[in-house]
């Protein structure tokens, strides 16, 4: 018999290879400002990565991440503006200082589960551009603030793919940090809490403590991605980070499929291209792009991808994984059982 | 003095808009166990129908107003059947998800069909300028109107989950599904029904908000935002709770508009009423008016 | 079989992402061949500010208008066909970014025209004048985009309407001549929009600015403006200045209406003073508390009716007809706000010539005197000059009367001198 497990990190390993070989390679086939929409996929990658860690490992639901973007993203803005601090340096600070209010909130949130919490975060995702809005000597308010256009430090790398390299460089980062915390017991107990919080609490496991750190976490990830958001496009305002970005988010996470970290991978280029999807649907089909009709066509294909995919990509992979493994035993032992005859 | 009375007034007529979208939202979750985020823009699709009706087709106004509730019965209980039973073996958060699909979909269908442009809906019961003095605080009819309805509309919810037997048989449904079949209660029906009688009563909101704020494909999604803290404020599965949260947000922004705005400014209203629900929560962690689960081991 | 798998997925991914493609010209001018000059812009297409949304459709019918009419034997601009690329930014700064570069790395746009959003558009002028591409005629009315020291730093960046400032002022200076122990309120959106029309309104008072009494701000996300009128008319308000979007303009009517408040004078920002806007409040409100409102225009209005027998006007009308699409009002202003603006894109482009550049256009740009804008009010010009960067500066003071506008007076002209 194979041995499956092996093989299993074989296979998982040579999968995550080939993302920094896409990231490279792929643009080369298109034109330079691909790369740049790969920094956005990055971007919003290490943001559902923390998403997921809080809502699929933790079943914390969260509708306010975009909320948290938005803390990291004006860290950066106000740290380089205000205080000459380089911007490549904001992007620890933005994680940490980020991580560090998650944390906060995350107590509060404590005493809350469900639809409940579910209502806390939506009233910081609603909450965060309007107080960013009213304190203006510090954020700039509705006008926001800008930094300096990007310029890559390399010399033959263009702006674009520095962004893209740099915004995965990161992403590598936080997902083997992600990948290496929650498979120990920090995962464990997570999921624990998730599962089944009255038998975790029974063995000891501090429900305060990791629900809380889980919120950390989560929004730690989520600076990270808003300073490198803040990075790439050179401007924070109020109306950057409107509730719809943490929906967006969240759908990025559904349709990567909550409780898998390389499902966020799918999840992220999903959100990135499904609306140009939308858009040459709706060209297609002799409308124009850019209108209502494209934003029609985005929701039937939201809908399309919850129906096919119900339980995400990661879930859609496991399933023909296992189809596969099935018809490959089924193989085997007709093979088997010939031998033997 | 008179201004205390009026903010409160104001409060109780903006509070009567969300009042019945927040009702929707409880008769969802009580039935299926889901916030349903297109709550709003069902509401929205239907007053756009009634707006066709009435400005096209010349339907007059009663007329349209009881074609539109039914056409949302239909609605909503076709859209339980075909999206939302089929998803719901595989987990909440899809749900939800779907919802949010539907959500971007009847937005932008409205803006398709009926164009983004801002439209009129005209109320059909008092002129503008139709009002109340009472000791120089103003009370306009209208919202006086809109006050009414919604407290029908929760006494009509409440009276008939709690004393016709369709009512129990969708409770129990939502209760507990596997029993109410052997007790040979349809329950997937029940659940059609309770979708079909959130999407009506959506309805009534937006025609209701359609006559206070501008009718646009856009106009339901902060009314939602406030139905959905109202929700959950009385306990996202009391209907009476959900009016009453309904009304207290109202005036709790109106009074905070009226008397800090001076040094809140105008953007900082909201977050602190949400501040403020979010502790209100922390202390009663199942809303007002619900019930606290208490799981013994 | 995970491998297969998930090869399976990179090749789905690579299809889809194919799908898009890459597009644009590989000329000497990026955006310029032969045979198609191509431009484009962001605009909220969906969002919060999706009721633009005309604005770009009135510049595209005219566009097309263009494109079918022969001059000198050949369609189009010297035989150039225009093609605008308007893409949807939903008002948020960071989809502008993102589609402005699209637009002119992957699109090579001739240059990026109308963009709309005082926002969204500050948070891609730095690019636009890093990549040298014009950034002109921005659907927006703040001074910024006129200011002086903002030219210096940004040159390849200028906008195209009467500015808010300039608006606020003609505001202030006849409430001076005509209402001069005026009790002046203001009820304003809080934000930079609400807050030009103040600073404009301020200066053109002038000695004259003790005489507001009262300011009441609004979020655009407030569903009530009741406390913000009441606090108005306590104050003892008998001038009132609205300055907000459409929405929030009609629901201050209809809640003066529904407290039976109504100030002697009413002054309105142009913006939410077009028909489809002005019909609104006089449904919500009554005829009665509308009745009597100030204030301007520097486009004609597509729902007057003593417009009907103008060349300029019949011609919006037969290009609205044959080129915009069929469920468009063209009694909304805002379309023929986007046509007169196309209009003068349209005259820059020619007088950049034959072969066309960036730098040329922009030259024709910022050396503009044209009189001859059928969309304008007449004697309405769309100059620039050297120290001049608002293309147009005159405005038209107009009141507001059982149904239609009618002029008040000449134009004014806010023209900064020198």
């Amino acid at each position: 018999m194979q041995p499956f497990g092996a093989n299993r990190i074989l296979w998982r390993v040579l999968a995550l290879a080939a993302v920094p070989l896409l990231v490279v390679f792929l643009p080369k086939a298109f034109n330079d400002y691909f790369n740049y929409r790969l920094a956005f996929v990055g971007i919003y990658f290490i943001a559902i990565v923390g998403l997921n860690v809080l809502t699929g490992y933790n079943g914390q639901i969260s509708l306010g991440h975009g909320a948290f973007m938005a803390i990291g993203a004006y860290t950066t803005a106000i740290l380089n503006v205000n205080y000459g601090v380089g911007v490549y340096w904001t992007i620890p600070i933005a994680g940490i200082l980020t991580g560090a209010f998650g944390f906060l909130f995350g107590f509060p949130a404590l005493r809350l589960s469900g639809v409940y919490l579910a209502l806390a975060t939506f009233g910081l995702a609603t909450s965060i551009p309007l107080v960013a809005k009213r304190f203006e000597g510090f954020t700039g308010g509705g006008q926001g603030k800008t930094i300096a256009l990007p310029s890559s430090p390399i010399g033959g790398l263009s702006t674009n793919e520095w962004l893209s390299y740099l915004t995965w460089a990161v992403a590598g980062l936080m997902f083997g940090l992600a990948w290496f915390l929650l498979r120990g017991s920090l995962g464990r107990a997570f999921r624990a809490v998730r599962d089944a919080p009255i038998a975790a609490v029974s063995s000891g496991v501090s429900l305060a403590r990791y629900k809380t750190l889980a919120f950390g976490i989560a929004a730690a990830y989520a600076g990270v991605a808003g300073a490198l958001l803040a990075i790439a496009i050179a401007f924070v305002n109020p109306d950057t980070f409107p509730v719809s970005l943490s929906i967006l988010l969240l759908t990025g996470a559904v349709v990567g499929g909550l409780g898998s970290l390389e499902g966020m991978l799918f999840g992220a280029v999903f959100i990135q291209f499904a609306p140009g999807w939308a858009d040459h649907l709706s060209k297609h089909l002799h409308y124009n792009e850019a209108t209502v009709q494209s934003t029609v066509f985005y929701g039937l294909i939201l809908l399309a991808v919850l129906f096919l995919m119900p339980t995400g990509a990661a879930g859609l992979f496991h399933q023909l994984g296992s189809a596969l493994k099935r018809l490959r035993e089924w193989l085997y032992s007709r093979a088997d059982s010939r031998a033997t005859a | 003095m008179t201004q205390f009375f009026q903010y409160i007034v104001v409060g109780l007529a903006n509070g009567g808009v969300y009042a019945t979208l927040a009702l929707a939202l409880v008769l969802i979750h009580r039935a299926t166990g889901i916030v349903n985020f297109a709550q709003g823009e069902m509401g929205m699709f239907c007053t756009f129908i009634a707006w066709a009706l009435i400005t096209h087709h010349g339907v007059p106004y009663w007329t349209a107003f009881f074609l539109t509730l039914l056409i949302a019965f239909v609605g909503g209980a076709a859209t339980y059947k075909v999206v939302i039973q089929p998803l719901s073996r595989t987990g909440e958060l899809t749900v939800v998800m779907a919802t949010i699909a539907l959500l971007i979909i009847l937005n932008g269908l409205a803006g398709w069909i009926w164009s983004p442009e801002v439209k009129f809906l005209r109320s059909p019961l008092f002129a503008p300028g139709d009002y109340f003095d009472i000791g120089g605080v103003i009370v306009n009819k209208q919202d006086l109107g809109v006050i009414g309805i919604s407290l029908v509309c929760v006494a009509i919810v409440f009276v008939f989950f709690r004393f016709t037997r369709l009512g129990l048989q969708m409770r129990a449904s939502a209760v507990g599904p596997a029993t109410s079949r052997l007790l040979g209660i349809r329950v997937a029906m029940m659940l059609s029904i309770g979708w079909g009688l959130a999407a009506v009563l959506s309805a009534v909101s937006g025609m209701m908000a359609a006559s206070r704020l501008e009718l646009d494909p856009n106009f339901m999604l902060i009314i939602l935002t406030y139905a959905f803290a109202a929700a959950v404020l009385g306990g996202i599965d009391s209907p009476v709770g959900s009016v009453v949260g309904a009304f207290i947000i109202g005036i709790g922004i109106s009074l905070l508009s009226g008397y800090a705005s001076s040094f809140l400014g105008t953007e900082l209203q909201l977050p602190l009423a949400l501040a403020v629900l979010m502790l209100v929560l922390i202390v009663r962690p199942a809303g007002l008016f619900g019930h606290v689960v208490v799981r013994r081991v | 079989m995970r491998r297969v798998v998930f090869a399976l997925g990179v090749v789905a991914i690579g299809a889809a992402v194919l799908l898009p493609g890459a597009m644009g010209g590989s000329a000497a001018t990026p955006g310029v061949t032969s045979k198609i000059v191509t431009i484009g812009g962001t605009f909220p297409f969906s969002g919060p500010a999706s009721s633009y949304a005309p604005i770009p459709v009135g510049m595209q019918a005219y566009f097309s208008y263009v494109n079918a009419k022969k001059t000198n034997g050949k369609r189009g601009v010297f035989g150039r066909q225009i093609k605008f690329n308007a893409v949807d930014d939903g008002y948020n700064p960071a989809l502008t970014v993102q589609k402005t570069k699209q637009l002119v790395e992957q699109d090579h746009v001739f240059a990026l025209v109308g963009g709309l959003g005082t926002e969204p558009q500050e948070a891609v002028t730095a690019y636009a004048n890093q990549q040298k591409v014009p950034q002109i005629y921005v659907s927006t009315g703040a001074t910024e985009w006129g200011a002086r020291d903002k030219h210096a730093s940004h040159p390849w960046t200028i906008g195209w309407q009467p500015d808010y400032q300039a608006e606020g002022a003609i505001y202030g200076r006849y409430i001076v001549k005509n209402l001069p122990s005026a009790k002046i309120g203001i009820i304003y959106q809080n934000d930079s929009y609400g807050r030009d029309y103040i600073d404009g309104l301020s200066s053109g008072l002038g000695s004259h600015k003790s005489q507001i009494v009262s300011q009441q701000g609004f979020e655009v996300t407030d569903t009530s403006v009741t406390n913000q009128v009441i606090a108005l008319r306590r104050a003892g308000v008998d001038t009132l200045m609205i300055f907000g979007t459409p929405t929030p303009t009609i629901r201050t009517y209809a809640t003066m209406a529904a407290v039976g408040w109504k100030p002697q004078n009413i002054f309105l920002n142009s913006v939410s003073a077009t028909d489809a806007f002005m019909s609104i409040a006089v449904a919500r409100a009554g005829a009665a508390e509308v009745n009597g409102s100030i204030s301007t225009y520097y486009t004609k209005d597509p729902a007057n009716p003593s417009w009907s027998n103008d060349a300029g006007m019949k011609l919006y009308k037969s290009i609205m007809a044959k080129y915009a699409p069929s469920n468009a009002r063209a009694t909304d202003g805002l379309y023929i706000y986007g046509m007169a603006k196309a209009y003068t894109f349209v005259q820059a482009l020619k007088a950049a010539g034959p072969n066309p550049t960036r730098a040329g256009l922009m030259k024709a740009v910022l050396n503009m005197n044209d009189k001859s804008n059928p969309f304008l009010l007449p004697g309405v010009v769309t100059k620039t000059g050297k120290t001049d960067f608002f293309p147009i500066s005159q405005q038209q003071l107009i009141r507001f009367n059982n149904g239609s506008w009618s002029p008040m007076g000449q134009i004014t002209d806010t023209r900064p001198r020198g």
